[in-house]
């Protein structure tokens, strides 16, 4: 333990030197300027400015990279609130609730719940990786294919609590999306499915594209429709989360953190997962469910929370055993090893140095973050007060450039428009969009892991029961399907006898 | 809202549809259990079933409501003139823009989207106009281009 | 009016100089940037290997060397735009072989490329593939391994980073020179999934390239039974190649090299050529690209383009092969 701790401050004396911080200062900026701009998201991001680094040396490289990495997670959020495009994945949930509270004139209270959520996850999330790193990794690696089907099976039934007034239009998005999500390539046998022998289909739809369209785009067209548009102003008090507000994300944050970080451990979770399981998980233990999406600050900071305990979280099985959890910790796992740090077992054998710097540059990034966006969050709060007209042309040539740029595909920008449509329509109806896009996100994991542990038993099913772990989350998936059955139908029962 | 509802759930209905009978030229079985056609189908189903119940539901209150409250106020559904213009507008621009974008590069295409636009939207401020345009157009480019790297269209006039 | 007329002659100003640099000789070749798609998104190796590439070479060539990724389909979408781009040297391209072949080869893929679409320019890259077990796996050579399959064949559960990967090829090759060993072959989708489900003890064995698995050899977390190339990896001293196991025909490599679209003026060519050469052999690039664990294995002109033919011809039995057995 004194090893560590002597290690841990070793580590902060190398990352706190004025030449290191400052590099970790432009990182935040330039990963929050990722992060805003959308489509190029994280992983792209960070690809490029890669060679920006390769004039530094390898501590303060590493150091950038991984500031620029959580200023990009924040950045997503900026926009996903101010003007409900989702600057990356992950933060697609925040379009829901965070826009809603923007149009209240609560944009400030949104962006800086999110940023201190942000800062706090983070923060334990490193300290939770200093101390139980290498005996949780193990842990995870007993996470094979039947147990992440299962976990997909809990997570889509689930949705259940994202359904709102309809149970039967939740599922019927549900469905929807998982549909969407099987175009393409056959992930095992490689077969094109539902293709019309269009190449560019063969991935299925871009999911970036298709959440820009349905938040972004129908978001315009639906603002469009109406003649008038107030300008929001924001006053101070618009600016802070209220004492309520504080009461109510504090529960939220706390499960945020640890949600996102023990999903962080598991290798290939990825980071929607985690910020919409916290935003289920707060609709659920909420004493008023029914609030959720027009605007509830808990919705905010509990599923940005865990966006950045996940990052963090996502940094042991890469640290440790050299597993990137995620595409954009692959392109940082790439830049680390460019830049000479192999990240693996021997990481903390051959370069304690290097890594506990890292670790510790970990916790100075996230309070970087914290200083740098706090104070903005005025400025941010302020462009929704430019005169609609602007927004809307911004907006959309923005939604342009970054559903293009990340395959330079006119195919993607038709998609976009096409769901931009789509999304207006559903607004419309008040069809539930969360539902829509979970399934979009499961539906490709689901069948692939399902098929490749059948790949793995050679066809057995009884796979998914012999398998201690697998076979419990299933039953806790069977369990929560149970209640939610219990829960709706006493309602649909007592229907036709209502007045 | 009915009407839309109802609307809604046929065009699910002709969706899912459409999907079983795709799923049914794949092989549905494989070696190992469920083939490329499987899950469609079975989501397909279904999502079909639930278009059924959901029209099914949606005719049984309409019944409902019309035998004790009355006719149902009808709600303006579809958007007004001026709404259906800018929407479309807005539409109609993306489209071009789309189109525009291979031929005329993204400076151009991007030039006349902005500017065509904020006319669209109400905006007479013709020096505003121009440059906002101009900044979301070259201005953008530029710094896209040549300081992150990320390559936007070049069309054929090179621009 | 005045302002707007002002605009309009700037617009028209920058109308003419955008004009004026389209079009060039390939005397002055190249007079503006060059992209380089990479039919992967970023951050992958084959990524990396071209971005560290790009930045060396755009400085010897004069102009900006911009990576583009075009990723999807397993780079089916990458390779079809780089087959379909003009040949005026201004668009160049990864290939990675023998992923490329089996895409042609593949009925199903309906590729709109053949082997004939390319003008092969210079290989970067040549990352030969490796069996390997966890460390604590009870196959400690490749003979326990090949036993075990033989004596309980369809049971041994053996990786594959994708569908008609190298990998999936390598295990067929293996297969073939060992009558009576079959595999439960699994296939996964990358090198992070294999490392994780080897690890944790849901796969038996990983047929992989060396790139992917230096650090854990390092770190002896991961045991590498064979590598299947004709000579030892510089990375793996230790690891006895399949060749020396008795197995000459068992050779299998993942490649990445650069190249155009058919019908490129071969001097353009040539001065592209001589420019990678000089790039790939810069200190810089040969270090980042051993830290990856990348073996550099330049191949120029016609020796990449007889390469990329043999692979096509291997490429080929295997994967009707594998298309018939639906393996």
């Amino acid at each position: 333990m004194f090893d560590t701790l002597n290690y841990l401050l070793a580590g902060f004396a190398a990352a706190a030197t004025p030449t290191n911080l400052l590099f970790a200062l432009i990182g935040c900026f330039l990963g929050t300027l990722i992060g805003v701009l959308p489509g190029i998201g994280p992983a792209a991001g960070t690809a490029i400015l890669i060679p920006l680094t390769f004039q530094l040396d390898a501590t303060g490289a590493i150091i950038m990279l991984a500031a620029i990495y959580y200023g990009a997670m924040y950045g997503g959020t900026i926009t996903s609130v101010l003007i409900n495009v989702p600057g990356e994945a992950a933060s697609v949930i925040t379009c829901i609730e965070g826009h809603a509270m923007a149009k209240k004139g609560r944009a400030g209270a949104a962006l800086g719940i999110a940023a201190i959520g942000s800062f706090i996850g983070g923060v334990v999330a490193t300290v939770l990786l200093v101390v139980v790193a290498t005996p949780l990794s193990k842990l995870a690696l007993s996470f094979g294919p039947p147990e992440f089907f299962a976990l997909m099976v809990v997570g889509l039934v689930l949705v259940t609590s994202l359904a709102g007034e309809s149970l039967l239009a939740g599922i019927l998005m549900t469905v929807t999306g998982l549909l969407i999500s099987l175009i393409g390539l056959d992930p095992v046998r490689g077969a094109p499915r539902f293709t019309f022998g269009m190449p560019e289909l063969y991935d299925g739809l871009n999911f970036i594209p298709v959440v820009m369209g349905l938040f972004g785009i129908g978001e315009i067209l639906a603002t469009a429709e109406k003649p008038y548009r107030e300008v929001i102003r924001t006053n101070l008090k618009g600016l802070i989360p209220s004492r309520d507000e504080w009461r109510r994300s504090m529960g939220a944050i706390w499960r945020g953190t640890g949600l996102g970080f023990f999903l962080g451990l598991i290798p290939g979770v990825g980071a929607i997962i985690p910020t919409f399981m916290s935003y289920i998980l707060e609709k659920r233990l909420s004493k008023h469910p029914e609030q959720f999406g027009t605007g509830v600050i808990e919705g905010v900071a509990g599923p940005e929370t865990a966006n950045n305990s996940y990052a963090n979280g996502a940094m042991v099985p890469l640290l440790t055993l050299g597993i990137p959890s995620s595409p954009t910790i692959a392109v940082l796992m790439g830049a680390f090893i460019i830049n000479g740090l192999t990240p693996g077992p021997l990481l903390f054998q051959e370069r304690p140095e290097l890594v506990w710097a890292v670790i510790a540059s970990f916790f100075i990034g996230n309070v970087l973050l914290l200083i740098l966006n706090l104070p903005l969050v005025g400025l941010w709060a302020k462009i929704l007060e430019i005169p609609y007209q602007y927004i809307c042309a911004g907006t959309l040539l923005f939604c342009i450039i970054g559903a293009y740029s990340i395959n330079q595909s006119i195919f993607d920008l038709w998609v976009m428009l096409g769901c931009g449509i789509i999304g207006y329509l559903l607004r419309k109806l008040n069809f539930p969009l969360a539902p829509l896009v979970l399934g979009l996100i499961l539906g490709p994991q689901i069948e692939k892991s399902m098929r490749t542990s059948l790949e793995m038993s050679a066809g057995d099913f009884s796979i998914f029961i012999t398998r201690p772990l697998c076979a419990s989350l299933l039953a806790l998936a069977v369990a929560i399907l149970a209640f939610a059955a219990l829960h709706f139908a006493p309602k649909e029962i007592r229907d036709p006898n209502a007045d | 809202m009915r009407r839309g509802w109802l609307a809604a759930a046929g065009a699910f209905l002709a969706l899912f549809a459409g999907t079983i009978y795709l799923s049914l030229k794949l092989p549905l079985l494989d070696a190992l259990g469920p083939g490329p056609g499987f899950f469609p189908l079975i989501l397909a189903l279904l999502g079909a079933a639930l278009a059924v119940a959901l029209i099914v539901e949606l005719v049984r209150e309409s019944q409902g409501a019309a035998d004790t409250h009355g006719a149902e106020v009808a709600e303006p559904f579809m958007p007004d003139g001026a709404a259906l213009f800018r929407m479309g507008g807005i539409a109609v621009l993306l489209l071009a823009a789309f189109s525009a974008l291979d031929p005329l590069g993204y400076r151009l295409t991007a030039l006349l989207f902005i500017t065509l636009l904020l006319l669209v939207l109400g905006v007479r401020n013709v020096l505003a106009i121009a440059v906002v345009a101009l900044a979301l157009s070259f201005g953008v480019f530029h710094s896209f281009y040549y300081w992150l790297k990320v390559p936007l269209p070049i069309g054929g006039f090179g621009l | 009016m005045r302002l707007l007329r002002l605009a309009m002659s700037v617009t028209a100003v920058a109308l003419v100089a955008a004009l004026g640099s389209a079009g060039a000789s390939a005397q002055q070749y190249p007079t503006r940037p060059i992209n380089l798609i990479v039919a992967f998104p970023a951050g992958g190796s084959t990524d990396i290997g071209a971005r560290v590439l790009a930045g060396i070479a755009e400085k010897m060539i004069g102009q900006p060397i911009v990576v583009v990724n075009k990723g999807g389909a397993g780079g089916q979408v990458g390779w079809t735009e780089l087959a379909r781009a003009k040949p005026d040297g201004y668009t160049i391209g990864f290939l990675n072989l023998p992923a490329t072949n089996t895409t042609i080869l593949d009925p199903d893929r309906q590729a709109i490329f053949n082997e004939g679409s390319f003008t092969p320019i210079a290989n970067q890259v040549l990352d030969p593939g490796v069996i390997w077990v966890a460390a604590n796996s009870p196959y400690k050579t490749l003979k326990d391994l090949l036993d075990a399959a033989k004596a309980k064949p369809g049971t041994v559960r053996a990786a594959t980073t994708g569908i008609l990967s190298d990998d999936h090829l390598a295990i067929l090759m293996v297969e073939e020179a060992n009558p009576g060993v079959s595999f439960r072959i699994v296939h996964l989708l990358g090198g992070a999934a294999q490392m994780k489900e080897t690890l944790g003890g849901n796969i038996d064995v990983s047929f992989d390239n060396v790139g992917g698995i230096v650090p854990q050899v390092k770190a002896g977390q991961v045991r590498a039974l064979a590598v299947m190339d004709t000579e030892r990896s510089k990375f793996l001293p230790d690891v006895p190649t399949a060749k020396e196991l008795g197995m000459p025909t068992v050779i299998s490599s993942s490649t990445r090299g650069i190249a155009g679209p058919k019908g490129m003026d071969p001097a353009v060519v040539k001065k592209l050529q001589d420019v990678l050469v000089k790039a790939m052999a810069d200190p810089d690039h040969i270090k980042r690209l051993e830290d990856a664990g990348l073996a550099i294995k330049p191949m120029i002109g016609d020796e990449y383009v007889k390469y990329f033919n043999e692979t096509h011809e291997k490429a080929k039995k295997y994967t009707e092969w594998a298309k018939k057995e639906k393996k």
